[in-house]
């Protein structure tokens, strides 16, 4: 592996730079999906940055031993075993919020973020500088979201956390609790990003 | 084939590993969950019962109002829920599950009936795999609200015990409103639930009154 950028730089990356929803434009389901409450977005996020760290580990781990041709279906199965597992605690655990995010949970497993750095990076990379990417790339993806809902939730229900901070007699924005109100607020977002983030061609020399 | 073998081993093997992670982690969880699903069981059952209807009462409360003031019995190869007053014996109403296909898989609920089976006194969805914002809406308040003070009655004919119409089309009283977007699940669930209601009214209240 020629010269790989320091640890700093590849967490970086993943958290701003190249950031995975705003930049690579992935894991956009859940971002629609989860946005409109606060508290369900903290807990995406948290099953997100749980499984995309694991799972660039693990797959780093086995890089060595894993046999070319199998390796999308082994990562497949580690990716859905670490959802399981966080579907599992968060049942037992949250019942409430899983009640909220209901098949979300699950479908963390089709987020294109975690088998796009485990076959972009993990299983070319040393585990350390892997989990480093997963988190970068996972904690990223999680500012988005939560900024996202920090818009998305007092516009559409007056409230943050489920706590008021709207004034009273405010009314609330419907469009925003739905699907399109995750939509104007993600280009938007990307629209105004588009100008701080540095430019597209940066990123590309580096890759 | 001997590069073969070593990927069918490798995979076996890894399969075999997290497999039993994935058992490990389920088996410490296990009682937790099916307490969880209990409680929320418990939890619906004393909403259509309008024992309980607050969403924030403490888990401590609803199952201690539940020991308190339901009881179950079977009538044949179904539950029979009987809700009591707060004296603790005069009989508030009959709560039964209720369940059929939706769009996407089988719906899961519980209805409340008052104490002669002719109202409904609430209905709540509480397991279904509709898609979440559009016939997953069927588990919210405006929808299930809208059964609450349904007259009930054994249907004769092609008639219904309600019908399902889009929002603003609406007229009699067991004209509800379908949700907006999603039609397929607003059809099957007037279909399932009219059977089941149906069903409730001919074969289990005739059981239910005979016991008494």
């Amino acid at each position: 592996m020629p010269n790989l950028p320091s640890k700093k730089e590849i967490f970086l990356t993943g958290l701003w730079k190249d950031n995975p929803v705003l930049r690579q434009v992935l894991g956009i389901c859940s971002t629609l999906a989860v946005t409109n409450l606060m508290v369900n977005t903290l807990v995406m996020d948290a099953g997100l940055i749980f499984t995309v760290c694991l799972s660039s580990l693990t797959v780093s781990l086995l890089r060595k031993y894993t046999p070319m041709r199998i390796r999308m279906m082994v990562q497949t199965l580690i990716i859905a075993s670490y959802v399981i597992i966080v579907d599992i605690l968060i049942k037992a655990h949250l019942p409430d919020i899983s009640e909220a995010l209901g098949p979300y949970v699950a479908l963390i497993i089709t987020n294109c973020i975690i088998m796009g750095r485990c076959e972009a990076f993990a299983r070319n990379n040393p585990p350390l500088a892997s989990f480093l990417d997963g988190l970068g790339m996972s904690l990223g993806y999680s500012l988005i979201l939560i900024v996202i809902a920090f818009i998305r939730e007092p516009l559409g229900f007056g409230t943050l956390m489920g706590i008021r901070v709207m004034p009273e007699g405010f009314v609330q924005w419907t469009i925003m609790i739905m699907a399109p109100g995750a939509f104007f607020t993600l280009g938007i977002l990307a629209w105004i990003t588009k100008y701080i983030l540095p430019n597209v061609k940066n990123s590309e020399e580096r890759m | 084939m001997k590069k073969q073998l070593r990927s069918v081993v490798y995979m076996f093997l890894i399969s075999l590993f997290f497999a039993s992670l994935v058992s490990a982690v389920m088996y410490f969880n296990e009682k937790k969950i099916a307490s969880n699903q209990a409680l929320k069981l418990q939890r619906i059952i004393l909403k259509v019962l309008d024992i309980a209807a607050e969403k924030n009462t403490s888990n401590g409360q609803i199952s201690r109002w539940y020991t308190e003031r339901v009881k179950d019995i079977r009538v044949g190869d179904r539950i029979l829920y009987i809700g009591y007053e707060e004296d603790g014996h005069t009989i508030l109403g009959y709560a039964f599950p209720v369940g059929g296909p939706g769009f996407w898989g089988p719906i899961q609920g519980i209805v409340g009936v008052n104490p002669d089976a002719t109202k409904v006194l609430g209905i709540a969805f509480y397991k279904h795999t509709e898609t979440p914002g559009l016939g997953g809406r069927i588990t919210e308040d405006w929808f299930s609200g809208q059964f609450n003070g349904l007259r009930l009655f054994p249907i004769e004919g092609d008639q219904k015990i309600f019908y399902l119409k889009p929002a603003g089309t609406t007229g009699a009283p067991n004209e509800l409103d379908a949700i907006t977007g999603a039609t397929n699940t607003s059809s099957a669930v007037e279909a399932f639930l009219n059977d089941e209601l149906d069903y409730f009214l001919k074969e289990l209240w005739t059981a239910v009154e005979e016991r008494e």
